[in-house]
């Protein structure tokens, strides 16, 4: 298929699926103008930003060994030897769609690879809840056209993910209330002011915050600092169908802790109302390279073919752990999104693929520098949505000439095979 | 061109004209036909002492899709044996993948070849997660498969219901939408799961018998079942309607299900893991087999075909689309946890990790019922052998299951193990039926193939795939069905004595059944209205399948013709 080439595109208007968040927005276009892309039916201040970062044309992005330009065999070759040498390699960023992740679990099994992506702690957060006590959560289409009262815990998550009021159908016509619930030894008291949501502040952190509301949900006594939560209980259990969204990114340490509380309160409300969880995770493919992992081996990232089996170490195989720990001797990073994540700057032989501009940013001894399309803006792919139910097809919205991930490391793969 | 012969095997086809006959089967690129005797062949193998039948098919089986994974995710300590991770394949051929009662994709594909299947179905296809469920059935290797989309729980089709009245004069559009669905999902059947129970849950129902009505859209599970087996039968879909019906795994529940089969007033159907669905009120704990009253039922009703779901002690997960029946069965959970969700004005999901135990009189009681139901089925030809895997028990458990029904002694040493009141006390005890490897071909092979609608699988004849197993003849008849010396698939040695030799991608099954695109239009409004994906990224195209897929040859079904 060419790159072109999108799943099932119907004949009329082009269509285009943002890729720069989790909401996988497809409800807008893009067009090409002289001075970049503009973006129709959406003022995303995220997609525009994402955007940014391609012109309407591309130009040529050869890779580069070492800061120097080369041809793509010599660049697959010298990613081949580098993995070749390495006794633990690290697979990190993991910035791709499904196909580049079915790719990346050949070559990871292959080389015995560590794979965890950027944000590893937030996805870990989320299934580490999970894991222990189970979930109840929702899709946008059902919050939008039944929640009747949506508490975000922490922070209101448009700050991260612009459309999100709009996708929960706040301001068209939609019936539900917002709260946002901010401790606020979180953060100081900024002019958090958004039409038609409402702010219950909680003197604490979010650890107490979530804890002292399941109490309340669940008609234990707290005492008097409180009563805004015993408020908020209230409303919630007099809600037809509560949804309580977090973003398992904006969480501290042991977040998994806040998690397990908001789905204690989602259970709670579950025996005599309706109600469900939304997280917001999942962004730059973490969660689709996670979930086509799990489905591949049957375990979650964090696992590597090791010599002892499929040996999964969520606390261990972190990322930045082992990095700082010096644990790793090889780093692939993969960031096929944009500029963000950067391949973080350690001392070790690294292979980046990624956006093209990082050629300016990679250039040390020891560095593999492949340019990779981007699905979604220079190739087709897909990605799971935040509630990881819907998966969406991204399409291409201009030919940027460049390989997939999913080539690059089929390349990889047979060489190392070869 | 390439030839092959199994020479002198005792090939059991129920299709055949004689179902059980040493002969030999010929090959040639793929297909299978009658080769001369001593005609030349690339290969020939020596299957005397062997039995040879078709490649198994499983028809209901939970291997791809959102609710699936999270059974795998939620179910992390089972993908590990015992304290040491898995090891890793001895066999280059294989791909590392792990698990117990939900093994990933790729341990899914090996486990089933090895085991003589060749293909599988996916019964729970949500909608909304169609894309989902066919990359994970295109990285589940070797086997064939297809997906049954649910409907039936989707506010569309309950508004429209509601709309068209009991008159229904809104028949032809609702008849369109679901032959749309099936189009946009590439699906090869359609489910329907508790009939509108599910959507019932969203609206704060907790339950929801066969005549009442649905709190929010008035319309009652008779009125869904009906509406959408008609609707099957009027576009031509091969298999019919395929029913998990309303209270599953509740107490009394037979009369539901006698209801569900009353509701489809003669179209065909097909009820899945009835099992689940055949419980009577009677005894002391006020918990009883229904089995017999099921297999009335079906005897009388040849135009209804079952599956079983049957029960195997041992730790499993139950992943379903039935959410309001897995909230109620979220306190029985082993390990505590449980997994639901509300999805997308299409469904829902509910994984509960469960643990069948000899020693409960329920689970004994479930295990006993489900023999029950394969054995007092006059017609092996209405009655497919599954667990509802992993519902029941994983799929690596038929072997045990074929043993128990081919084979009265052993049945009777496993049912002296359990609990001593269904020891003592069920039909089971008295019923001295062993099935025949002919019955179990039917159910494993030849029925499923029928039912879904595949004239060229499950059988042996002249022109039919050739996906093939080969067993040793053994006394043990678990030893002889969990590893075939020799499996086929498209006439490719893919496993020689349990070990995988050739890792093909399977293809895959749907059907395309026409409707008048008036229906978009509704749709498009629909989908906008509610905050879906946009509706011109929901239908899934041939290319984006095969994609999906990973590139496995793509195997439309034919409708059947349909007078106007």
């Amino acid at each position: 298929m060419s790159a072109l080439e999108s799943p099932s595109a119907p004949a009329a208007a082009a269509p285009w699926t943002c890729p720069f968040c989790p909401l996988l927005c497809d409800n807008f276009s893009v067009d090409a103008e002289p001075g970049g892309w503009a973006l129709s039916g959406s003022d995303c201040g995220r997609a525009r930003a994402g955007l940014a970062r391609f012109g309407p044309a591309a130009a040529p992005a050869p890779p580069q060994i070492d800061g120097v330009s080369c041809e793509p065999q010599a660049a697959i070759a010298a990613a081949a030897r580098l993995l070749a040498a390495s006794r633990q390699p690290l697979f990190g960023g993991l910035g791709t769609d499904v196909a580049g992740a079915r790719a990346l679990y050949a070559l990871a099994c292959r080389t015995g690879a560590i794979c965890d992506p950027a944000g590893g702690a937030a996805l870990f957060h989320g299934l580490r809840a999970l894991q222990d006590r189970g979930a109840f959560t929702t899709t946008l289409a059902e919050v939008r056209t039944r929640a009747d009262l949506i508490v975000c815990i922490g922070s209101l998550p448009s700050e991260r993910y612009p459309e999100f009021l709009r996708r929960c159908g706040v301001g068209e016509g939609g019936a539900a209330e917002v709260v946002v619930l901010q401790p606020t030894a979180a953060q100081p008291a900024t002019g958090l002011v958004v039409a038609g949501v409402e702010v219950v502040r909680f003197e604490g952190d979010l650890f107490d915050a979530a804890a002292m509301l399941a109490a309340c949900v669940a008609g234990r006594s707290v005492g008097d600092a409180a009563c805004a939560l015993g408020a908020l209980a209230t409303r919630l259990l007099a809600a037809r169908y509560a949804v309580l969204v977090y973003d398992a990114a904006q969480l501290p340490a042991q977040g998994s802790l806040i998690i397990e509380a908001i789905n204690r309160v989602v259970s709670t409300l579950n025996q005599r109302t309706r109600a469900a969880a939304l997280p917001l995770a999942g962004a730059d493919g973490a969660s689709t390279v996670n979930a086509v992992f799990t489905w591949l081996s049957g375990l979650p990232l964090r696992t590597r073919a090791g010599p002892m089996g499929l040996e999964h170490e969520p606390l261990r195989f972190d990322a930045n752990r082992l990095l700082g720990d010096r644990a790793v001797d090889a780093l692939l990073w993969i960031a096929s999104f944009g500029t963000e994540p950067a391949p973080p700057v350690v001392d070790l032989p690294r292979i980046v693929l990624g956006h093209p501009s990082f050629g300016a940013a990679v250039q040390g001894p020891g560095t593999v520098f492949i340019p990779v399309s981007t699905p979604g803006i220079g190739s087709a792919g897909h990605l799971f949505r935040t509630d990881g139910v819907v998966l969406l097809p991204l399409f291409a919205i201009r030919d940027d000439g460049l390989p997939s991930v999913a080539d690059v490391l089929g390349r990889i793969t047979r060489e190392l095979s070869a | 061109m390439t030839t092959l012969r199994l020479r002198g095997g005792r090939v059991i086809d129920p299709t055949a004209e004689s179902a059980d006959a040493v002969r030999d089967v010929g090959v040639r690129d793929g297909r299978i036909v009658a080769l001369p005797p001593g005609a030349p062949v690339d290969e020939e193998i020596d299957a005397r002492g062997c039995v040879v039948m078709a490649g198994g098919i499983d028809m209901h089986t939970h291997i791809g899709g959102g609710k699936v994974n999270l059974a795998r995710t939620l179910m992390v300590e089972d993908h590990r044996a015992g304290v040491n991770p898995f090891a890793l394949p001895a066999n280059p051929l294989e791909m590392p993948s792990c698990g117990g009662c939900t093994p990933g994709t790729l341990a899914t594909g090996y486990r089933y070849v090895e085991m003589g299947y060749t293909a599988a179905f996916e019964p729970a296809m949500v909608a909304g997660n169609a894309r989902h469920a066919h990359m994970e059935m295109g990285d589940t290797p070797i086997l064939d498969h297809g997906a049954y989309v649910m409907l039936g729980n989707d506010e569309l089709f309950l508004q429209m219901l509601h709309e068209g009245g009991a008159a229904t004069h809104n028949f032809a559009q609702i008849r369109d939408y679901v032959a749309w669905t099936i189009h946009a999902t590439k699906a090869m059947g359609v489910k329907v799961v508790n009939p509108g129970g599910i959507s019932a849950f969203k609206f704060n129902q907790r339950r929801l018998n066969v005549d009442e009505n649905h709190v929010h859209w008035q319309v009652t599970p008779r009125q869904v079942v009906h509406m959408l087996a008609r609707a099957l039968r009027e576009l031509g879909v091969p298999h019919p309607l395929h029913i998990h019906g309303s209270n599953l795994g509740v107490a009394g529940n037979i009369e539901s299900t006698l209801e569900t089969i009353a509701a489809l007033e003669g179209l065909p159907a097909h009820l899945t893991h009835v099992q689940f669905h055949a419980y009577g009120t009677e005894g002391p704990k006020k918990f009883s087999s229904a089995a017999l009253q099921l297999a009335e039922a079906v005897n009388a009703n040849p135009q209804i075909s079952i599956d079983v779901g049957q029960v195997m002690f041992g730790q499993t997960v139950t992943a379903s689309g039935d959410t309001m029946r897995q909230y109620a069965n979220s306190g029985l959970a082993s390990p505590r946890k449980w997994i639901g969700a509300d999805i997308e004005l299409d469904a829902g999901c509910g994984v509960v990790p469960f643990r069948y135990r000899e020693q409960s009189y329920v689970n004994a009681l479930q295990w006993a019922i489900g023999l029950e139901i394969f054995l007092s089925v006059t017609n092996p030809w209405q009655v497919v052998l599954t667990t509802d895997h992993p519902n029941g028990g994983p799929f690596t458990s038929y072997p045990h299951l074929i043993r128990l029904l081919m084979d009265r002694s052993f049945r009777e040493e496993q049912l002296a193990k359990l609990h001593p009141e269904v020891a003592a006390n069920c039909a089971l005890r008295s019923m001295s039926r062993e099935l025949t490897l002919a019955e179990i071909a039917v159910m494993t092979r030849a029925a499923p193939a029928r039912l879904l609608g595949l004239p060229d699988r499950g059988h042996l004849r002249d022109g039919a795939a050739a996906d093939i197993a080969v067993y040793r003849e053994h006394a043990d008849r678990e030893a002889m069905f969990t590893t075939p010396e020799y499996v086929f698939k498209d006439g490719r040695l893919v496993a020689r004595s349990g070990r995988i030799t050739a890792v093909p991608v399977g293809g895959t099954h749907f059907v395309e059944p026409g409707y008048d695109t008036a229906i978009e239009k509704v749709l498009r409004r629909h989908t906008k209205a509610h905050g879906l994906p946009s509706f011109d990224n929901i239908v899934i195209g041939h290319d984006e399948l095969c994609r999906c897929c990973n590139g496995g040859r793509l195997l439309p079904a034919a409708c059947f013709e349909t007078t106007p």
